[in-house]
């Protein structure tokens, strides 16, 4: 049993008259402990699967099932429990917040959801992203690369079932590029992490266990890298 | 027309994208020169109004006589042997109280056979017929009586029914007048009138030759001016008091024009690059804050007008108890006020928006290849400011030892102004060491107190500057509460000590600052001998002209005074030998608004005209005294019977005999008054009376300092929006991480609740120290009271509380925003 299951899933965007068709008909399958790489042309509707993946919108076709659970119909409130506890995500730009430390940053969805000993689990799961003692640093004082290790640090601080990360090398040069994903590996083989990750470029995809290609919001083909 | 259009779209286009910001801005300047144009409208129709109501058919008049305690007729008879032409106008001016529904109305007495101008004024000259009946009089077209009409007008302690025989001219306004022989005689004038007006080519000293030396003689309106000189104190302070709403929304015209510069540095930086100059990012910005000006001075000015109809009611009442009778002529918006309201809505705009403007000037064209402006962190030299607020303190302090300059508390003003400086300095080291002291505890709280904390901590100048605004205008808050609480104590503790009769009476026509109706002296001789009454104390007030300011000379009984009453006179313990010494001729006291204002003390010599006469008088001791501002002299009633000879008293207070009981007393009393319009009050009615009238008077202190608070509370939630717009990015972030719709909002409520906290605590610490100079400073240099400082524990909590819950409130709407934003488009926008 997958941890992420998509059935038939479509989603159509709507604005001004228009519908744009992002997804139709995507069926996929995600085994735990994979890492299986979306990629694609800009605009073929990987970011909107990675969405409707983390529990982040609904699709308007068919479903999607996250850790056997159906994100639809849920209301915005179980919608935020099922993130809180299965997601992480990781995005191209970072997305630190600029007025907290690497370790805020990391500890900041264990505060959200609640939970405690946070400053504990964050400095482990920095440790993990090689992070270490770069804890009371802020963003600004890190390296494109540190940024997105810390990130990926936070995304996993609360063993999520499932890492999704849109495009985590896009804003990086290609050898720091080239460790992200060697992190993003051997997580997935030290730790059995299971991620979902979109690119655009074939090289990253290459890291992956599956490539799923995509081109004009349809699965092309599936590929299984290793 | 290019450049038009540029400014088109760089300054109108985004300030009509942020409508909300926009109008909550405008709002904001709206409101503070609202404030500032209503009390200008109720201090101009105040001050206007002493003169239209005695000015009642005054005509033209080159000189005018008045005597304390009245000009002996005689003086008329004198003036009118001169051997120049001259027109001589003796008049009684007074006051009624029509008898059903409790209005009071000038009640003129002028020689209705000798004075034609009645016919002038547009009214049918009298008749014979009319003029003979005791029961004639006239009405102004504003009294709504009619010709045939039956009026009962309440005279000092007596109720007369009179007919109207006529209406008058528009001169007469809502006057009643009456000839000169029946006013004399139905106001108990004993051979004095009020005053006389003169028309004559004939110079002063010529006419003064004729006069008694007690009486005075001047230029036609002077009184009118010595009125207005004395409310100019009074206006004075009110005016400052006004514009704190308005120096509060220049901060937030701050605030907005800042954050929306360090917004757009990019575009900036964009524009700059394709080769516009420094004086036009300049200029954009100015102009920005100029419309910005605009509006919020035309609708200040719409705002204003309707203010002032309340204000001009609570500003009315106050000049009338505490100064000079009168009702509040009408409200005119001039071409002046229209202007004065553009210009500050402009000025304040234009000031605040300085800096920003310079700051906008200064964006190199390399910003539009920078990374944006969530890598500007606005610069904030925190420990300079720090450094400057200390000296902005010294400052303060150095000026608040300063004498008065003209009779105005000027320096005090300054130190206000300072202390509110420093204040504002010493936020952002305050902030950014809170922030650091206060992360563990927010931590605990939570995710959302932590990220509040933060994030105003990140934004330190614009946090500074709401924190700044909010804490200003609660500060001022504090301070008046404080100033005016101490005063009330200081004036209930004035009320113990110096009310110690039993019962208090005075005639039923209201009396004010400068009206003092009278009971007849066989009341207060019936009352007297009374077999519960132990002793009267007769009071007896004149209304008089002391070096060119009005002030109150009074007689009162001081063996009385000194066996049962008490007096509190500064740096004497035991006011008794005062009283003892009282009791010879040639000396008096006086109160110590009058002594501040003349520069009187114990030993000196006071020369005052008394009657037909000048009498010198050696001053015993200054008295604490809070009954009005005006400032009085008492003498011992022998004293004053000697010069001014009518026995009638102004009020009169009743000792009993102990062991009477109050209401039996109370009955006898007014058995004695035998249906005479007198109130017979008790000691503690008196006293509530006199509270209720304290609180009247300083509502209106109240309610500009509520409008402070409004534009302050409006600020943070104009910039709480735009908060909340500016980052937007991080709060759809939140939600990917997991965060919940009603975490976002928490976090938004509690940014509100930490910028309430903080602009509380330095506003309770900057209040305390303005509150000084409120107290000792501006107040005592302005009207010459001793205040003791007392806590008014209950008024500030409730104050602050109030404060505080709007400054969360005013997160509701922009709560709201937060929680609407879609995360998914926010975060991946840029
Ligand atoms: N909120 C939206 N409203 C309307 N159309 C949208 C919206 N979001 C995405 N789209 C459209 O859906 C399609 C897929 O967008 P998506 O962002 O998933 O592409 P992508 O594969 O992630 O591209 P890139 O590699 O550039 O990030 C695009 O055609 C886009 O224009
Ligand atoms: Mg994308």
């Amino acid at each position: 049993m997958g941890i992420l299951r998509f059935e038939r899933a479509g989603k159509q965007y709507s604005t001004d008259g228009q519908t744009v068709t992002a997804l139709r008909d995507i069926s996929l399958e995600v085994e735990t402990g994979r890492f299986v790489a979306v990629a694609g042309r800009s605009g073929c509707g990987k970011s909107t699967l990675l969405n409707l993946a983390a529990a982040m919108d609904f699709p308007t076709a068919g479903r999607v099932i996250l850790d056997g659970v159906p994100t639809w119909p849920l209301d915005d409130f179980a919608l935020t429990r099922l993130r809180r506890g299965k997601i992480g995500f990781v995005f191209q730009s970072f997305q630190l917040l600029a007025a907290l430390s690497a370790v805020e940053n990391v500890e900041l969805p264990l505060m959200l959801a609640g939970e405690n000993d946070c400053r504990r689990r964050a400095v482990e799961s920095l440790r993990r992203v090689d992070m270490d003692g770069y804890e009371n640093r802020m963003p600004f004082q890190l390296s494109g690369g540190q940024m997105q290790r810390v990130a990926i640090a936070r995304a996993l601080v609360h063993r999520p079932r499932l890492l999704v990360a849109d495009e985590p090398t896009g804003n990086l040069d290609s050898a720091t590029g080239d460790h992200i994903l060697a992190l993003l590996r051997r997580l997935v083989d030290e730790h059995s992490v299971t991620i979902l990750m979109a690119t655009h470029s074939l090289e990253a995809a290459a890291a992956a266990d599956t490539i799923v290609r995509m081109r004009d919001g349809q699965i092309e083909q599936i590929q299984e890298g290793r | 027309m290019a450049s038009f259009r540029l400014l088109y779209r760089f300054v109108i286009r985004p300030m009509a994208r942020e409508r909300l910001r926009t109008v909550l801005t405008v709002f904001a300047v709206a409101l503070g020169v609202g404030v500032v144009i209503a009390i200008e409208l109720a201090g101009q129709a105040a001050a206007g109004s002493f003169h239209a109501s005695m000015e009642t058919l005054a005509g033209r008049a080159d000189y005018e006589v008045t005597a304390a305690g009245g000009v002996p007729v005689e003086a008329v008879g004198r003036l009118a042997t001169l051997a120049w032409p001259i027109r001589v106008r003796p008049r009684i001016e007074d006051y009624g109280m029509i008898a059903g529904d409790l209005r009071v109305v000038p009640v003129i007495g002028v020689d209705l056979v000798a004075d034609g101008r009645l016919a002038a004024a547009g009214g049918e000259a009298p008749d014979a017929e009319s003029l003979m009946a005791a029961d004639a009089i006239w009405a102004g077209p504003d009294t709504g009586y009619h010709k045939g009409d039956t009026v009962r007008l309440i005279l000092n302690d007596t109720e007369r029914r009179f007919r109207v025989r006529g209406v008058l001219g528009s001169a007469a306004g809502g006057a009643f007048v009456l000839d000169l022989g029946s006013a004399s005689r139905l106001l108990g004038r004993k051979s004095t009138v009020d005053r006389i007006l003169i028309e004559s080519p004939a110079s002063e000293s010529v006419l003064r030759a004729v006069l008694p030396p007690g009486c005075e003689l001047a230029r036609f309106g002077a009184r009118t001016e010595e009125n207005r000189r004395m409310l100019a104190a009074f206006r004075w302070n009110l005016r400052v008091l006004s514009y704190i709403a308005l120096v509060v929304g220049a901060f937030l015209i701050y605030n907005t024009l800042s954050v929306s510069v360090v917004r757009r540095r990019p575009e900036i930086g964009i524009v700059r690059a394709m080769g516009a100059t420094r004086r036009a990012v300049l200029g954009a910005v100015l102009s920005e804050a100029a419309m910005l000006g605009l509006a919020g001075g035309a609708a200040g000015l719409l705002l204003g007008r309707v203010m002032a109809e309340g204000a001009v009611r609570l500003v009315a009442a106050t000049v009338d108890s505490l100064y000079v009778s009168s009702r509040p002529a009408p409200i005119e918006v001039t071409a002046a006020i229209v202007a004065w309201a553009m210009a500050i809505g402009i000025g304040a705009a234009l000031v605040s928006a300085l800096t920003p403007a310079w700051e906008a000037a200064q964006v190199p064209p390399t910003e539009a290849m920078a990374r944006g402006r969530r890598e500007y962190q606005a610069r904030v030299r925190r420990w300079r400011n720090l450094g400057l607020g200390a000296a902005c303190g010294l400052a303060a302090w150095l000026a608040a030892r300063q004498a008065p300059v003209g009779g105005r508390p000027l320096f005090g003003y300054l130190a206000a102004l300072l202390l509110i400086a420093t204040g504002v300095l010493a936020i952002p080291a305050l902030i950014s060491s809170l922030a650091s002291v206060s992360a563990g505890c927010l931590r605990r709280i939570g995710a959302e107190a932590l990220l509040a904390g933060r994030s105003l901590a990140g934004s330190l100048r614009r946090t500074s500057v709401l924190v700044g605004a909010l804490s200003t205008a609660v500060a001022m808050t504090v301070a008046v509460a404080i100033m005016v609480g101490s005063f009330r104590q200081t004036v209930l503790d004035w009320m113990d000590d110096r009310l110690k009769a039993d019962l208090y009476l005075r005639p039923a026509a209201p009396a004010s600052a400068d009206r003092h109706p009278t009971i007849r002296a066989e009341l207060a001789d019936r009352v007297a001998k009374l077999e519960g009454v132990a002793a009267i104390d007769r009071f007896r007030a004149y209304e008089i002209n002391y070096q060119g300011m009005p002030a109150t000379l009074a007689g009162g009984d001081s063996r009385v005074a000194s066996r049962f009453g008490r007096r509190s006179f500064l740096g004497v313990s035991n006011p008794v030998p005062i009283f003892r010494a009282l009791e010879h001729p040639g000396t008096a006291v006086v109160s110590e608004p009058f002594a501040n204002k003349h520069n009187v003390h114990p030993g000196d010599r006071l020369r005052l005209p008394m009657g037909a006469r000048i009498v010198s008088l050696k001053v015993l001791g200054v008295f604490y005294d809070y009954a009005n501002e005006r400032g009085y002299i008492i003498v011992d009633r022998r004293t004053l019977l000697r010069y001014l000879p009518d026995p009638a008293s102004s009020n009169i207070a009743v000792y009993l005999k102990p062991g009477v009981d109050l209401e039996a007393g109370r009955r006898q009393v007014e058995g004695a008054l035998a249906g005479a319009r007198v109130q017979v009050l008790s000691n503690r009615r008196l006293r509530q009376e006199a509270i209720r009238i304290f609180d009247r008077t300083f509502a209106i202190t109240y309610a500009l300092e509520a409008v402070a608070i409004l534009v302050a509370v409006t600020g943070v939630a104009s910039a709480l929006v735009a908060l909340v717009i500016d980052r937007r990015r991080e709060l759809g972030l939140l939600r990917f991480l997991g965060g919940s719709r009603p975490q976002v909002a928490r976090m938004i409520y509690y940014e509100a609740g930490l910028l309430g906290l903080l602009a509380n605590g330095v506003g309770l610490l900057l209040g305390m120290a303005l509150s000084m100079v409120l107290i000792f400073v501006i107040n005592r240099q302005s009207f010459g009271w001793t205040i003791r400082f007392h806590w008014p524990v209950a008024v500030l909590l409730g104050v602050l509380t109030l404060i505080y819950m709007a400054t969360v409130l005013a997160a509701v709407y922009p709560a709201r925003i937060a929680t609407r934003l879609r995360p998914i488009e926010v975060v991946h926008e840029e």
